[in-house]
């Protein structure tokens, strides 16, 4: 597969050429409605919207360096089950991986969806991207995009890009039905679309795209881009040592939250329902309480904070895809997303696992194997040979 | 008749290893009750001693544990004991007398002395510290030590020490330190056991007067005379009388007989020289109990003195009024100083017998899991398994090939390997590789290929020690014959199977006819039924089996006795109501009576309440904190029972010491009190209570934090239960059989019998499968007339429907209510039912090359069967036939023994050399499979003249049509060189595959193994049963096998069958696990995490569904689900949450 063609970027303007593809979509059935970031009216805000009018595609933000909520959670409430009509999403590279694990868990649907993925240069935190785009009348998404469309920027007018998407090692997406090559992309040769699956091969075709060589400046932009982010997240992952190397150091890391729960709902993994530190398992008996301070003499409330933090690691880091939703959403500015990178590299290269990458790959708390892990699990493995 | 003036049908049990067991759950759970005796103070029999087994290289004896209605049984390690409400399990007992007709027997079984009480033990160990005398640890067969006062095994529950009374000096120090009083050695009884001497010669009087008085604490008093020994006779009364043969006047025959006359119940011990040992017989055949044989010593008189004390004071009979019996006594194993060539044992330290090995792999070994040899101690670098030892030598009396032996020694070999990290080379030396077992030969590939254990193909002359204790083996090259020296570290011997010392003793008292070999004989055909109605040998009792076939010989053996208390009219033990759970007591507020034992005011006195109810004080739910002196008893008991009733607390913590933690008690206490079962915790006190505090004193309940962390845990795990009435399904009480050859009519019979429906579906138009053409076996027992028995008996019974010409198409449901869609010839019916035995058998395997199809004369064996069925004259035209061997099995299409053939061509080259003796008859093979008795026939096949001549599977014979005629080409390794041998006959031994298509297996919903057979659940300890619940299976589908095995593999699935189709309904255990639906994401982790299949996802409602009579309450659902959403009852999160915490308290 890896099937490639041009998208026309007419004016050299790329958010144009993909709202027209997105039309054609529309318009030959491909796709009944679309999920993709929509300004909101009168407003530089930008969420995920879903649009079944090829006109209505004028408010779509492609290029706003924001991303309010995982929209791969939006995908998975379109798809969990079958309505028979295909739809299309657009979604950030991070947010089809999070979509991919969401199948994976039964919480999404793959079938009639057709997954595109646009390159990312980052997006800024809720917070930030909302003054960015209040400080000046231009439109917010083009502004970002010329100063940060090669993806070389780490903050555009003082406004710094968050940090999962500075070390994120996957701003392009090889697993998306559909991708689209902006990075670098000055629009003059059109837009490289790459069709990573036989769905959008066959989307490719009948939108009478011809196939065409890839685009070598595209791919030599992604190359040296995703270089400087690897050397940042070894250059984060050292710091990150020694603030988590102990659980004193731990509870030091999280001493502002308020166990509010916020990062695990912004989370596009956490996928349950309720979380268990909701359940009355975590509504502790009142004498329980008294326990614990009687015997360390004085204890924070809330309690289980670190708990619930580690818990939550043991329960997604296997999955996590590095989106940030978690630093973006805690209200007290607590690195999350930092510590959940760093343990999930560890958690994820145990088991060899690369979330996100293809749904063929069982997640690695549903496989058992017998004969791994023996050092851990007590169970000898085969004589070595 | 209602149900309480109904007769309960009992069966008794004897021998409680694997065996024993296996047939006592069966009827247990068939709902008869179970009286399951054992000589040895544990029950486990020999697998007590081994910790790993062929072919998981683990245990897995708890598979065997129910599934169905499996609170009945406590659901722990099986090693450790058995629990079941229906099995009465009496240790140290032996079955002395039986009198009776099936369904009507008296039985006497004789107790042991009790040295300790097990009632009162609580295992502390406080006797075992103080104890002076250390012997040899029998448990590790005599290696290493423990004390004369010891536990039989490291694990049994309850585990009550036992003294070893010979080696027991009774010094008495024991009794004294005993905090719970168990221990009686009291010399008080020995003085009251009078014992009379009897000789002419002073010196013997005098000596055995003072050994008896003196040293072993009896009354002993002396007669020069018969005369005198009669008038004493007539004046006291004594237990035993040692006597004389030759004295001046009255003999010792003339006094037996006339004491005989005075003083009856005195025991008789002649004593006699060795040249009147024949006397002495004749004497015991005239009463006397026993003989000694002069010169003798203190060492040997004394313990027989001691026995006959033991057997005459101390053991207590009693009577049992029982429906059948199965005897599950076991086998014993050859001792190998005892032959004539001993490999050096016993003369060598590093050589052990296989058993001696297994302890010293065990973790609980006496090097505690280190390979070490025995001489030095040093790592263990090389090892030698010698195989055949006591097995396959005429000379020894042993015809036979023990069976389990090349397992046990692959077995062996790779956990060597694997428990020293690959430091230690194993070679294995045999003389044919018996890997017949389905599993083993894919085993054994492993065992050479990933373990590098070296198989040795050659007999091994002779083991001799070197200077430095290494074990120089010779043994005649595999390769070219020359003799071979190499150095082991150690050498093991693989000793054959014998008889039980008790299937001796029962075979007379029984009047059973023993084989040649002393092993129990059964009727033709069974490998369970003896001569005696109602009387079954099951397990491996009747010698050379592995615990595949010992435990379907004892399913096999359960049916049987089952059949025949049903046959006799006992009916099922009452099943006790479940008290349904109080709606108050849901509502009402946790309420906790904390009740403590002080073991004797050991651990603490009454004012250690207070402390503790202190300590306690964050725990509102805590009613009360009481401490009883000896909850052990059943004053203790009453007691405790009053005490909760009067306090009104709703749920009962006790804490006491571990053998009192027996579910039987727990749920005898809670039906006392009227409570769920739910509500009653019993947790162990004693033990960290009884650990030394500061002063070397007790800690006590109220000084152990640790008392204090348990104490909270049960009350986190108490306070949280929610009484809940257990889900319950209904059984369909009917059977579906697919298959009618021999192992389908045997089930179908074998269910009908016991009064139930049956319906047998059948795809051809005649039912008898492979009996149409295996016309007699090798022991040369004619098929026809069983298969005429049991075909008329089908046709008539009442409860079967036969469907010929009929197949599934497809089932559904779950265990206890499936429907399946038949089609016949009269189109498409419904069936409903509530278990199914597949039972589709196999056929000869396909064969290419080996010359097949060159010529009519190369055929396989059904086709030489068939051709001497037309013409029986076949044979005796042939001058040269040639059999060869693994045609179509073991191969890498078909990796596995297909373990007929070899007794087949045994069978049909006797049967040619009968017919014509002149011909020559060669047998090209691998190995030879004549496992069991089937050695025998190879033996005699060698006498007659066939000629044997080994191949390997790299370098196959091969078969050419020349115009003279067909010619064998073969390399012999004797000679060194290839043969051609000209043959009128090529017969190939071409295998079993199965018949069980793919499409059947997948329309039942069961799975097939790697090879196409009926995938058992547990190759050893389920090995008649899928893991899908409700699905059974019989005969070859299982994996080949012959007519008598298949026969005992139908009545094994049956007897599991009939476990649930006794029942109207199933109803789930109480600890079993459900959903909570708001809760749950629908991600259906759980549904993969489940081992069995108990989960399924409901899509009209969106709920996951968990089957109560599947789930079996392990808990994996519960760490799959991220949330909670999956719950297990009685280890809800949050009481596991504060079970930790109170970990730390």
């Amino acid at each position: 597969m890896a099937q490639t063609a041009t998208i026309d970027a007419p004016n050299k303007d790329i958010s144009l050429g993909i709202k027209n593809f997105l039309g054609q979509l529309l318009k030959s059935g491909l796709a009944e409605a679309v999920l993709l970031p929509l300004r909101q009216p009168g407003s530089t805000t930008v969420m995920p919207g879903l649009v079944t009018d090829p006109d209505a595609l004028e408010q779509a933000d492609l290029l706003a360096p924001v991303a309010p909520l995982s929209a791969a959670r939006m995908a998975a409430r379109l798809t969990r089950r079958s309505t028979g009509k295909p739809v299309a999403a657009v979604l950030r590279p991070c947010e089809v991986r999070a979509f991919i694990e969401l199948v994976k868990f039964n919480q999404a649907k793959a079938e009639d969806i057709l997954l595109i993925s646009a390159d990312c240069a980052g997006v800024m935190s809720n917070k930030d991207y909302g003054t960015f785009a209040a400080a000046e009348a231009s439109p917010p998404g083009e502004r970002f995009w010329k100063a940060a469309g090669r993806g070389d920027a780490t903050q555009v007018d003082g406004f710094s890009l968050a940090s999962a998407c500075k070390v994120c090692e996957q701003p392009f997406s090889s697993s998306a039905d559909i991708s689209l090559g902006i990075l670098g992309a000055d629009g003059s040769v059109g837009i490289p679309a790459t069709a990573n699956t036989q769905k959008g091969e066959d989307a490719l075709k009948k939108l009478g795209l011809d196939q065409s060589p890839p685009n070598k400046a595209h791919q030599k932009v992604l190359s040296m881009l995703v270089e400087r982010r690897s050397q940042a997240k070894q250059a984060l992952f050292a710091t990150m040592e020694e603030k988590v190397n102990s659980l004193g150091a731990l509870n030091k890391y999280f001493e502002n939250c308020v166990n509010c729960y916020n990062c695990r709902v912004a989370c596009p993994i956490c996928y349950c329902r309720e979380c268990v530190f909701l359940t009355d398992a975590f509504d502790h008996d009142p004498p329980l309480y008294l326990n614990w301070a009687f015997r360390n003499k004085a204890i924070k409330m809330p309690t289980d904070t670190a708990f619930f933090h580690l818990t939550r690691l043991a329960h997604m880091s296997t999955s996590c895809v590095g989106c940030g939703q978690c630093t973006n959403a805690c209200p007290n500015d607590i690195p999350v997303a930092d510590l959940f990178i760093r343990v999930s590299a560890a958690t994820q290269k145990a088991f060899e696992y690369q979330p996100g990458q293809s749904l063929e790959e069982k997640p690695p708390l549903a496989v058992f194997e017998a004969d791994e892990f023996g050092e851990a699990v007590g169970i000898k493995s085969k004589a070595a040979s | 008749m209602s149900l309480t003036e109904q007769k309960i049908g009992r069966a008794l049990v004897v021998g409680a290893g694997v065996g024993g067991i296996r047939a006592a759950l069966d009827l247990a759970q068939s709902g008869y009750r179970v009286t399951l005796i054992e000589k040895e103070a544990h029950t486990g029999g020999i697998l007590a001693k081994l910790d790993r087994q062929f072919p998981t290289d683990r245990c897995g004896m708890c598979k065997m544990l129910p599934t169905i209605k499996r609170d009945a049984v406590s659901q722990h390690c099986l090693r450790r004991g058995l629990f079941h409400e229906n099995i009465e399990i009496i240790t140290g007992a032996s079955l002395l007398a039986l009198e009776g007709t099936p369904g009507n027997f008296s039985a006497r079984i004789q107790e042991n002395p009790r040295w300790v009480d097990a009632d009162l033990c609580t295992g502390c160990g406080l006797c075992e510290q103080v104890c002076p005398v250390e012997i040899k640890n029998p448990f590790n067969q005599h290696m290493g030590l423990c004390k004369a006062i010891h536990l039989p095994t490291p694990h049994s529950i309850p585990n009550s020490y036992v003294i070893d009374t010979t080696a027991c000096t009774r010094c008495g120090e024991c009794e004294k330190v005993c905090p719970t009083g168990a221990i009686r050695i009291s010399w008080q009884d020995r003085e009251r056991f009078r014992v009379l001497v009897v000789d002419d010669e002073l010196i013997v009087r005098s000596s055995l007067e003072a050994w008896l008085s003196k040293e072993a604490g009896f009354s002993a008093d002396t007669a020069g005379s018969g005369e005198e020994a009669l008038e004493l006779l007539g004046t006291n009364s004594y237990q035993v009388m040692f006597l004389d043969i030759k004295m001046p006047g009255m003999d010792g025959m003339e006094v037996l007989e006339k004491a005989k006359g005075i003083s009856p119940d005195t025991a008789v011990v002649m004593m006699t020289a060795y040249a009147t040992v024949e006397t002495a017989v004749e004497a015991m055949k005239i009463g006397a109990l026993d003989y000694l044989v002069k010169p003798f010593d203190a060492e040997s008189v004394l313990p027989k003195v001691n026995s006959i004390y033991e057997a005459l004071q101390l053991s207590t009979a009693r009577k049992l009024d029982v429906g059948a019996v199965v005897l599950c006594g076991g086998v014993s194993y050859f001792d190998p100083s005892t032959g004539k060539d001993t490999f050096c044992y016993g003369a060598s330290k590093n050589v052990v017998t296989s058993l001696e090995f297994e302890r010293m792999l065990s973790s609980c070994g006496p090097f505690e899991g280190k390979l070490l040899r025995p001489d030095n101690l040093k790592p263990v670098q090389k090892v030698a398994f010698i195989q055949c030892v006591g097995s396959r030598d005429i000379g020894l009396n042993a015809d036979f090939c023990s069976s389990a032996c090349c397992a046990f020694a692959v077995k062996e070999a790779r956990l060597a390997v694997e428990q020293s990290n690959s430091q230690v080379e194993a070679a294995i030396f045999y003389m044919d590789m018996r890997a017949y077992q389905k599993p083993l030969e894919s085993y054994c590939q492993d065992a050479r290929e990933q373990y590098g254990v070296r198989f040795v193909k050659s007999r091994v002359h002779s083991v001799i020690a070197d200077k430095d204790n290494n074990c120089i083996l010779r043994y005649p090259s595999p390769q070219d014959g020359s003799m071979q020296e190499e150095s082991f570290d150690m050498v093991v011997l693989a000793v054959g199977q014998r008889p039980a010392k008790a299937s001796r003793e029962l075979a007379d008292m029984l009047e059973l006819p023993v084989n040649e070999f002393g092993f129990i004989k059964t009727l033709p055909f069974s490998c369970c039924e003896t001569e005696k109605p109602g009387i079954f040998a099951g397990g491996s009792f009747t010698g050379l089996k592995d615990i595949n076939e010992s435990l379907i010989c004892a399913g096999a053996a359960a049916q049987g006795a089952s059949l025949a208390l049903h046959g006799a009219g006992g009916s099922l033990a009452p099943v006790a109501k479940a008290i349904r759970p109080d709606p108050e007591l849901l509502r009402a507020l946790p309420s906790v009576f904390i009740a403590l034992c002080t073991c004797n005011n050991k651990l603490g006195r009454v004012e250690d309440e207070k402390a503790l109810a202190d300590k306690l004080k964050y725990q509102p739910c805590v009613k009360k904190v009481h401490a009883f002196e000896r909850l052990c008893t059943s004053s203790g008991f009453d007691e405790l029972v009053e005490a909760v009733k009067k306090s009104g607390a709703n749920r009962l913590l006790v804490g006491t010491c571990l053998p009192h933690l027996h579910e039987s008690r727990i749920i005898e206490l809670a039906r006392t009190l009227k409570v769920d079962r739910a509500c009653v915790e019993v947790t162990d006190i004693f033990a960290p209570a009884n650990r030394d505090g500061q002063q070397g004193e007790p800690k006590g309940l109220s000084g152990s934090s640790e008392v204090l962390s348990i104490l909270l845990s049960g009350i986190a795990r108490l306070k949280r239960v929610r009484p809940h009435p257990l889900p319950t399904i209904p059984v369909t009480q009917q059977a579906l059989i697919i298959g009618g050859g021999i192992a389908g009519i045997t089930a179908a019979l074998a269910i009908a019998d016991q009064g139930f429906e049956v319906e047998l579906v059948e795809k051809g138009q005649r039912l008898g499968g492979n009996l149409s053409w295996i016309k007699r076996t090798i022991e040369g027992l004619e098929t026809a007339p069983l298969l005429e028995e049991t075909l008329g008996r089908l046709e008539k019974h009442p409860l079967i429907t036969l469907h010929t010409q009929a197949g599934v198409l497809a089932t559904t449901g779950s265990i206890g209510s499936f429907e399946s869609r038949v089609a016949t010839n009269n189109g498409e019916h419904t069936i409903a039912h509530g278990v199914c035995i597949l039972a589709t058998g196999a056929d000869e395997a396909p064969v290419k090359g080996f010359g097949y199809g060159l010529a009519e004369s190369v055929m396989t064996q059904k086709e030489w069967e068939s051709a001497l069925e037309k013409n029986s004259q076949e044979a005796s035209n042939l001058e040269s036939i040639v059999f060869i061997q693994c045609a179509g099995c073991r191969s890498e299409e078909r990796n596995y023994c297909a373990r007929v053939c070899c007794a087949t061509t045994l069978k049909q080259a006797l049967y040619i050399k009968v017919q014509n003796p002149s011909s020559a008859v060669f047998v090209l093979y691998r190995d030879m499979m004549a496992y069991g008795q089937m050695e025998s026939y190879y033996t005699q096949a060698r006498r007659m003249g066939v000629i044997f001549i080994p191949y390997k599977k790299d370098c196959p014979p091969s078969v050419e049509k020349k115009d003279e005629g067909l010619f064998v080409t073969a390399f012999d390794p004797i000679l060194q060189k290839d043969l051609c041998i000209s043959a009128d006959r090529v017969i190939l031994a071409a295998g079993l595959a199965p018949e069980l298509p793919e499409d059947l297996a997948a329309g039942l919903g069961i799975q097939i193994d790697e090879h196409g057979f009926f995938k058992e659940a547990q190759f050893k300890w389920q090995p008649v049963e899928s893991a899908t619940s409700g699905f059974f299976a019989c005969g070859a589908v299982l994996g080949p096998r012959n007519i008598s095995e298949s026969i005992a593999s139908a009545k094994a699935a049956a007897s599991r069958a009939l476990a649930l189709l006794t029942k109207e309904s199933i109803t789930g255990g109480r600890i079993s696990a459900s959903v909570r639906p708001s809760l749950c994401s629908l991600c259906e982790r759980c549904i993969e995490a489940c081992p069995y299949g108990a989960r399924t996802l409901d899509t009209e409602n969106e709920k996951i569904l968990v089957n109560p009579a599947l789930c079996q309450g392990c808990g994996s659902c519960v760490t799959a689900c991220p949330n909670g959403a999956s719950v297990l009852e009685g280890f809800l999160r949050e009481q596991m949450l504060e079970t930790i915490d109170a970990a730390f308290a």
